[in-house]
């Protein structure tokens, strides 16, 4: 059986998580032409910059109130005041949006009260400006995406809606994801024959082509005007539920958007749990097109499953992104050994201990974890494969292990932010990709499409129940 | 120049100067002041500039490599400072692991205190081979008034290994360059002088202000053993506790980078009397100088001499070639302060002058000395923002953009040729060989036959309208 355990350690070594602001900015980077001001100090703005630029290869600029030591005195309301008047000036941009830090949340600026009063001086000024709750010692890099998206869905939404309009289209909330993942969620309602109004849409404005002349504003994105009419749509699916579940809720709640919550579509049952939600909204038929792709992910897991069966998997990141992945962890069948998550979410936990059971598959499930940690636990019983962001490559290095590299940061490779792993088709990438990391590492080099074992080919562990199993490794 | 990006914010134009005929500084306000630096940023200007913290944290004490790297704040300011500076060591610890105290809301009301001693001593006993725990404060930790002193003191008694704290809150100051005076104080009050070798230090010296990046040192330390030195304590690239601890020692620090650590060179002065030399590390004339003022306090001119010619030998095929490849190029250099004026020379003996030079912390004294080096006509800007940067890029059109990561994919996107002076693309870039890397990899990203794709290639941006299920025309 499954068990949770939470590290108990005051130290954090090595930990798998950031802090808020970085998810509000990420998120705010998905609605064209809007910008974003990080209230606090200027570090706050350049760090997440910096960890985004590495990430996406892109330009990526946040402005910041620029805060010091004699307006953490005062209050930083004359800084955000005038950081507000030059973005407006010299930006125009569509939205601005605030976000608040450890800093500006300990002083107690009023953030709130400061945009009305620039509303109030510049009449001027008729765009959205949304103020965030983002500091970073509350929750993680997540609560600031979700706190985002919350205040989209209280805000921004047109309130005004005659009795069964309807803008024919579905908000779609995809959570923490890559460019990638947006444009194979895309592709999966288009051939679906349906609209999507994607709360956030970042697919192009961090994977963006070279333009002469370069636009002002990067293209793509959702629109101010779009995300106006989010109250008019027929549902809302929500496809991480710590990362706009909440805010799916809230459509529910205030516009009367039914709201979908459902498990991040990685692997065949979650992919046919979103696909099947497509179904029931809207009444269309699953299309051709879909079809083959998810027979040809089955396919996939026959055609490697002699690879895979029976490994052991260490999986860390966010609690979405982990839930997602231990669906297609376990069709593959691997067993997902640890499940380690910094945040402290003990239903999650529950329900992972639920959904492991499900699937037949024995985990322990750390709360409050970091990677040393993981570490530790890998080094007294060894797994054959890593999945989490580049973080992990220090224990990869270290233990001869391969790590798949998924979530975020991945800022040791190229290109792994225009890569899916959602859908029929991210999940065949994945399922390739795992499968190849395991041949990597085990193949012959003389005969192709087998594997040799290597010497003592370390940790490969199938548990004595298994039918085939010599409790000594594939 | 007047920067069309400008218009609203006057208050950019003490900060953007062009040299005058005469070689003084005509400010873009009217007035003959030399240009202003080292002020807090406009806020909202889109500045590059990051915070206390990082300066100490990133650069100064982050290089130490058997010290714990314990931020005492929340989870983010830890986690965005970890393993992404280059700056090497011969071994990697410093670089693999980050500590942090990882400060929630509990902790932010009833205080950080008693969690950040549990903290030290865990992260002591995880790693007893650690010689030190350096702790960073974050604004968040500063401002509930956590006294992570006493804290410090208490714990050493309890580990005991020192237990260094840098009050480096990110709000202090006005940009990283605070961080880097609180890092030099710190280390020299808490380690320098705690410990009395013995041995024969005379002729030793201490290279100040050198981190390290990519391995750097690589390239000039066995110039200054071939001349008959040796280097006790580098500061702080490539160092380990104990060597900080005795860096008294040596007769004499030789100062690289004289805006993140003349500090410390200031206060061994007057403390311990050690005098101290300005050098630059990098390029042909001030690598030789630097050989040969350093060679003359011991004197050893002699060996600095035939050093020097050897080296010059040994690289001089590998200049004469780059430098047919790269003459008549103009540059803009963007870098955090003194790098600026140590490269100015440098290019010009690759054949490439220097049209545009910016800083992100410089001092009035950087300023001087960008100045002074280069030609009538070139702009100087101060704390450079995201539209001035790319106002530069499109309107002087540099051959070549020197500047950091963040930059780096707004140069591409405008098309301009771009080389990484923060961390370097394939470096090391210092001593005589490293300048046949930094030629190499200019004569790379100048020549690469993509530029030539782009100017015949690109196309605008498709007219349409992006909405969230596809594009569609608009008029």
């Amino acid at each position: 059986m499954s068990v949770i355990t939470t590290q108990d350690r005051a130290v954090a070594i090595n930990p798998t998580r950031s802090c808020a602001p970085i998810g509000a900015m990420l998120a705010n980077y998905g609605i064209h032409g809007a910008i974003t001001i990080n209230h606090g100090s200027q570090g706050c703005a350049t760090y997440p910059r910096h960890q985004m630029a590495r990430h996406f290869r892109e330009p990526v600029e946040v402005a910041t109130s620029s805060l010091t030591e004699k307006t953490t005195v005062y209050g930083g309301k004359s800084n955000l005041l005038a950081a507000l008047k030059n973005i407006w000036e010299r930006y125009h941009p569509t939205m601005i949006m605030v976000c608040s830090t450890c800093l500006s949340e300990t002083i107690g600026d009023d953030i709130p009260g400061i945009i009305d009063e620039f509303l109030e001086q510049h009449p001027e000024v008729t765009i959205p400006i949304l103020p965030v709750k983002t500091p970073s010692y509350i929750g993680n890099h997540t609560t600031g995406f979700d706190n985002f998206l919350k205040e989209i869905a209280n805000n921004l939404p047109d309130r005004r809606k005659k009795k069964g309009e309807t803008n024919g289209k579905i908000n779609m909330i995809p959570g923490w994801v890559n460019p990638g993942d947006i444009c194979e969620l895309k592709h999966i309602l288009r051939e679906m024959g349906l609209h999507g109004l994607w709360i956030t849409d970042y697919s192009e404005t961090l994977d963006g082509g070279y333009y002469e002349p370069r636009p002002h504003f990067a293209r793509g994105g959702t629109t101010v005007e779009e995300l106006r009419s989010s109250s008019k749509s027929l549902a809302t699916i929500a496809l991480q539920r710590y990362i706009g579940g909440e805010a799916a809720r809230i459509y529910e709640r205030r516009y009367g958007v039914p709201a979908h919550v459902l498990t991040m579509p990685i692997g065949l049952a979650n992919t046919d749990a979103f696909v099947d939600t497509l179904v029931e909204i809207t009444d269309h038929v699953i299309p051709e097109a879909l079809q083959v792709e998810r027979a040809r992910l089955l396919d996939a897991l026959v055609d490697t499953h002699m690879f895979t069966t029976g490994l052991r998997v260490a999986l860390y990141g966010d609690p979405d992104l982990l839930e997602g992945l231990v669906g297609l962890v376990a069709e593959m069948g691997m067993t997902p050994a640890y499940v380690l998550t910094a945040a402290d979410t003990m239903p999650w936990a529950e329900h992972m201990v639920e959904l492991t059971e499900e699937l037949g598959v024995e985990s322990e499930i750390i709360l409050k974890g970091d990677l040393h940690e993981l570490h530790k636990r890998i080094k007294a019983h060894p797994v054959d494969l890593l999945i989490g962001h580049s973080k992990g490559k220090f224990i990869a290095d270290a233990e001869g292990i391969p790590l798949l590299r998924v979530g975020f940061p991945v800022e040791d490779r190229f290109g792994y932010h225009r890569r899916s792993i959602v859908g029929y088709n991210g999940s065949t990438a994945l399922v390739d990709e795992i499968t190849n990391l395991i041949f990597e590492r085990r193949a012959s080099s003389i005969v192709s499409n087998t594997l040799v074992e290597r010497g003592v080919e370390g940790p490969s562990y199938v548990p004595i129940s298994l039918p085939n199993g010599n409790g000594k490794g594939i | 120049m007047k920067f069309t990006c400008n218009q609203n914010l006057p208050e950019r134009a003490i900060h953007i100067a062009l040299k005058g005929p005469d070689g003084g500084c005509q400010r873009g306000d009217g007035s003959g002041c030399f240009i202003a630096s080292n002020v807090p940023t406009t806020p909202g200007d889109m500045t590059e500039r990051g915070c206390t913290y990082a300066g100490c944290r990133g650069v100064v004490g982050g290089p130490v490599k058997d010290a714990i790297q314990l931020t005492h704040g929340p989870i983010g300011c830890a986690f965005f400072s970890w393993g992404y500076r280059p700056h090497l060591a011969d071994s990697d610890f410093h670089i693999k692991y980050t500590f942090v105290s990882d400060m929630n809301e509990t902790n932010i009301v009833f205080g950080g205190e008693k969690k950040l001693l549990q903290c030290i001593i865990e992260a002591s006993r995880e790693f007893p081979d650690a010689r030190a725990v350096f702790i960073y404060n974050t604004c968040s930790t500063a401002l509930i008034g956590d006294d992570g002193r006493d804290v410090a003191k208490q714990a050493e008694e309890l580990i005991g290994k020192p237990v260094v704290f840098f009050e480096c809150e990110g709000f202090r100051g006005v940009s990283q360059s605070m961080g880097h005076h609180v890092g030099n104080e710190t280390i020299f009050r808490q380690l320098v002088g705690s410990v009395e070798p013995e041995g024969d230090f005379s002729r030793s010296i201490n290279i100040i202000g050198d981190y390290n990046i990519k391995n750097d040192l690589r390239t000039f330390e066995y110039l200054f053993e071939a001349v008959g030195l040796k280097i006790l304590t580098r500061f702080t690239g490539n160092v380990s506790v104990d060597e900080l601890k005795i860096m008294h020692k040596a007769p004499l620090n030789v100062v690289h980078c004289q805006r993140s650590a003349t500090y410390i060179a200031d206060m061994m002065r007057d403390k311990y009397g050690t005098p101290y030399i300005n050098v630059t590390l990098w390029g042909i004339k001030n690598m030789s100088q630097a050989l040969r003022d350093t060679a003359a306090f011991f004197g050893l001119e002699a060996q600095a001499e035939e050093v020097i010619e050897r080296e010059l030998a040994r690289i001089q095929p590998g200049l004469d070639y780059y430098r047919q490849r790269l003459q008549g190029k103009t540059v803009f250099i963007y870098q955090g302060g003194p790098r600026v004026w140590h490269w100015i020379e440098l290019l010009r003996e690759l054949g490439m002058e220097t049209m545009t030079a910016a800083t992100t912390f410089g001092h009035d004294d950087d300023y001087q000395k960008i100045f002074r080096q280069l030609k009538e006509g070139a702009l100087v800007v101060d704390n450079p923002n995201g539209p001035e940067i790319e106002e530069i890029l499109r309107e002087r059109r540099p051959d070549l953009f020197i500047s950091g990561n963040k930059e780096k994919y707004v140069a591409y996107k405008m098309g301009v040729p771009f080389v990484n002076g923060h961390t370097y693309d394939t470096g090391p870039y210092a001593g005589f060989v490293g300048m046949v890397n930094f030629a190499r990899d200019i004569d790379k990203a100048l020549h690469a036959p993509i530029w030539k794709t782009l100017r015949s290639r690109a196309r605008p941006a498709p007219v349409a309208h992006h909405t969230s299920h596809g594009f569609e025309e608009v008029e």
